[in-house]
C-alpha cells in the first residue's frame, strides 16, 4: 500500500496529456447537450429588432481566448446576421488585438461597414469604475475619436445614444474574471436595468446561476455552452462549421477526460479509505 | 534565427520568407509557440530551465505590453488628448463632455490636472513611505469605490438575489407530472421540488455560519445539512474548473497540432514521418526531454522529489 501512496503525481499528468493528445488525433465528435441558459442568451438574440443597437464587451485575454474566442465569434455573426448594429468595448487590455482581427475579418461576410454597422472603441482602463462611467455617459467615457481617429460624434452608429444606456438594447460581455460580468451586473444592470448577456468561462459560470433570469437574460459557459451556442448559431453560418465541429471534437476529449479525473479520485478515495481502515 | 537558416536551407524556401509573416503561415511564430508553451509545460515534469527561461521572457514581454496599453490609454488619451480637446474647444467657445456633463473647457482641464496631481502623489510613497502625500488620493479613491460598489452592489448582489428567492412554491403553468415524462425538469413537481431544495438549501447554509446562538440539535441538524450543501456547491464549482483547466490544455494541444502540418516542417514529403518529426513541436519536445536527461544523467538534478 505504501508503495501506491507514494505515487508519481506526474504518471497523472502524462495520463491526462496521451488522452487528449490520442482523442485529439483520432478526431471523434460529440454534440453538446440542450441546455436553457444557452438557450435562453440565443433566443434573447433572435428577439431583437433589426437595426438595434447592441454593446458587446470584450472582457477577456489570451489565457481565456480558448474558451470565450468561440463564444465571441459566434455572438457577432449572429448579431451581424440579424443586422444587429454592435458597439465593442474593451475592460481588459489584452482584448482590443482579438476584437478588432475578429470585427475585420467577419463584418465583411455580411456587408456590414465600420461606423454605421459596428464601431470599435477599444479598451477602458478603470475595472468597474469604467464600466460605471460607459453607463452613465458611453460618449465621454471613450477618448473622443474611435480607433480609427474619427470623433465619435461623428460615427453614425453612436448618433442615437446617449447616456445611462439609452439607444442601447442589450449589452453581451464576454467574460474571463475581474472585471467582468459580475461587475457589469452591479454597474450597469442594477443602475441602469438594461438586460444583460454573457458567456463566461466555466471557472465563473457557478456564480452566475443566482442571477438568471432576473438580472441575467442568459449565458454560455464554458466550453459546453460555447460548443452548444456554436451547435444553434452555426447550424446557418458556414464560416463557423470548422469551430464548430472543432468544438464537438473538443466535447469528446472533455467526456473522457473527465471520465479518467473521475476514475482517479474514485482509486484515489479507495486507497485513501482502505489504508485507514488497516492503520485502525 | 538559427533554426529558421537550416529550415530555409532544408525546405529550399527563400530566409526572408520564414522571418516574415505569410498569409498562410507564420514560421517564426511557430517555432516560438511552440517553444514557449513546450517549456511552460516541462514544470510538469519539475522546475527547470527553460521553464525559467519562459517565465522570464513572458513577465517582461507581458509588462511591456500592458506599460504601452495603459500609456496611450491611460495617460496618452485621458491627459495629452483631453487637454487637446478642451484647448479647442476653447478656441471656439463650445463646451465639453465630462463625465456625462457639459461643463467649460478650463474646468475640464483643471480637473483632468487635478486627477494627474493626485495621480503623482500616489507615487510619492516610492520615495518617502510615511509621506502624507499618498494618503489623500487614496482616500478620494477609497471613498469614490465605496460609494460606487454600496450602490450597484447592493442592489445586483443582496437586494435583487434575495427577490429572486422568493418564489411561490407552485407554478400553475408549469406541465403535470404525468404529462411530460422526458423533459421532467419542465414539470411542476420539479418546480416546486427545485424551488425547496434552493429555499432549504440557503436556510441550512446560512444557519452552519451562526457562531453566536447556543448549538442546539436543531441548529445542529440545520448545520450538517447546510455543510452538505457547500460541499455540492464547491464539487460543482471544482468540475467547472476542471472543464476550464482541460479546455485550455486542449487548446493548447490543438495549436501544437496546427504546428506539424505543411510549411512548419523542416524536411521530407508532406504527411511522411520525417515532415512530423522536424515540425516545430516534436522537435522541441525532443530537444528538452534530451536536455532535461541529460541534465539528469549528468547529476545536475538534485531534486528528484516529484512537482
Amino acid at each position: 500500500m505504501a508503495n501506491v501512496t507514494d505515487f508519481d503525481r506526474r504518471w497523472i499528468f502524462l495520463s491526462i496529456a496521451v488522452l487528449v493528445v490520442a482523442l485529439y488525433i483520432a478526431g471523434a465528435r460529440s454534440a453538446a447537450p440542450q441546455n436553457a441558459y444557452v438557450q435562453s442568451y440565443y433566443d434573447v438574440i433572435e428577439a431583437l429588432p433589426s437595426d438595434s443597437i447592441v454593446m458587446l464587451s470584450a472582457d477577456f485575454d489570451p489565457a481565456s481566448a480558448a474558451e470565450l474566442l468561440p463564444m465571441y465569434q459566434s455572438t457577432i455573426h449572429h448579431l451581424m446576421r440579424r443586422n444587429i448594429r454592435i458597439i465593442n468595448v474593451a475592460t481588459w487590455p489584452a482584448a482590443p488585438p482579438y476584437t478588432l482581427a475578429e470585427f475585420n475579418r467577419i463584418a465583411p461576410q455580411y456587408g456590414k461597414l465600420y461606423g454605421t454597422d459596428w464601431v470599435e472603441l477599444g479598451f477602458l482602463p478603470g475595472d468597474d469604475v469604467a464600466m460605471g462611467l460607459i453607463g452613465t455617459s458611453v460618449k465621454s467615457a471613450f477618448a473622443a475619436e474611435d480607433r480609427n481617429g474619427e470623433p465619435i460624434d461623428s460615427v453614425p452608429i453612436m448618433s442615437g445614444i446617449s447616456d445611462s444606456f439609452s439607444g442601447i438594447s442589450l449589452l453581451i460581455t464576454l467574460s474571463a474574471g475581474y472585471p467582468g460580468i459580475l461587475e457589469w451586473i452591479a454597474q450597469a444592470g442594477g443602475r441602469y436595468n438594461i438586460p444583460i448577456l454573457t458567456g463566461t468561462t466555466a471557472v465563473q459560470t457557478s456564480d452566475l446561476y443566482a442571477f438568471y433570469p432576473t438580472q441575467l437574460a442568459g449565458f454560455v459557459g464554458g466550453a459546453t455552452g460555447a460548443t452548444r451556442y456554436l451547435e444553434m448559431v452555426g447550424e446557418e453560418t458556414a464560416d463557423l462549421h470548422a469551430t464548430r465541429d472543432d468544438n464537438q471534437n473538443r466535447m469528446m476529449i472533455q467526456e473522457w477526460a473527465h471520465m479518467l479525473i473521475l476514475l482517479l479520485i474514485v482509486i484515489g478515495n479507495v486507497i485513501y479509505f482502505t489504508g485507514r481502515g488497516s492503520k485502525s | 534565427m538559427t533554426v529558421l537558416a537550416l529550415q530555409a536551407a532544408a525546405t529550399e524556401r527563400p530566409f526572408f520568407d520564414l522571418l516574415v509573416t505569410q498569409p498562410d503561415t507564420d514560421v517564426l511564430g511557430a517555432w516560438m509557440i511552440a517553444l514557449f508553451t513546450l517549456c511552460v509545460f516541462s514544470f510538469l515534469y519539475k522546475d527547470n530551465p527553460f521553464y525559467k527561461f519562459a517565465e522570464h521572457v513572458f513577465v517582461g514581454a507581458g509588462t511591456a505590453f500592458f506599460t504601452l496599453q495603459y500609456y496611450e490609454e491611460g495617460i496618452l488619451e485621458m491627459i495629452g488628448d483631453h487637454i487637446a480637446r478642451a484647448s479647442e474647444a476653447m478656441d471656439n467657445g463650445t463646451l465639453i463632455n465630462l463625465g456625462g456633463y457639459a461643463i467649460e473647457p478650463a474646468w475640464a482641464i483643471g480637473l483632468r490636472c487635478l486627477a494627474a496631481v493626485f495621480a503623482l502623489m500616489l507615487l510619492v510613497r516610492l520615495v518617502k513611505s510615511d509621506s502624507w502625500m499618498p494618503r489623500w488620493p487614496l482616500a478620494i479613491m477609497v471613498g469614490v469605490y465605496s460609494a460606487l460598489k454600496m450602490t450597484g452592489e447592493t442592489q445586483a448582489k443582496l437586494v435583487l438575489p434575495v427577490k429572486g428567492l422568493m418564489q411561490p412554491l407552485t407554478d400553475p403553468s408549469a406541465a403535470a407530472w404525468s404529462d411530460n415524462w422526458t423533459r421532467i425538469e419542465e414539470t411542476g413537481v420539479f418546480y416546486t421540488f427545485g424551488t425547496l431544495v434552493v429555499l432549504i438549501g440557503t436556510i441550512c447554509a446560512l444557519a452552519h455560519f451562526v457562531f453566536t446562538y447556543k448549538r442546539t440539535p436543531m441548529l445542529s441538524g440545520m448545520s450538517r445539512v447546510g455543510i452538505v450543501v457547500l460541499m455540492i456547491t464547491f464539487g460543482s464549482m471544482f468540475g467547472f474548473t476542471v472543464l476550464g483547466r482541460i479546455a485550455l490544455l486542449i487548446e493548447r494541444v490543438v495549436a501544437m497540432g496546427a504546428l506539424t502540418g505543411t510549411g512548419y516542417q523542416m524536411a521530407g514529403a508532406s504527411g511522411d514521418a520525417l515532415a512530423i518529426f522536424t515540425s516545430p513541436p516534436i522537435l522541441i519536445t525532443t530537444l528538452i526531454i534530451l536536455v532535461l536527461l541529460i541534465r539528469k544523467l549528468g547529476g545536475h538534478d538534485k531534486d528528484d522529489v516529484p512537482a
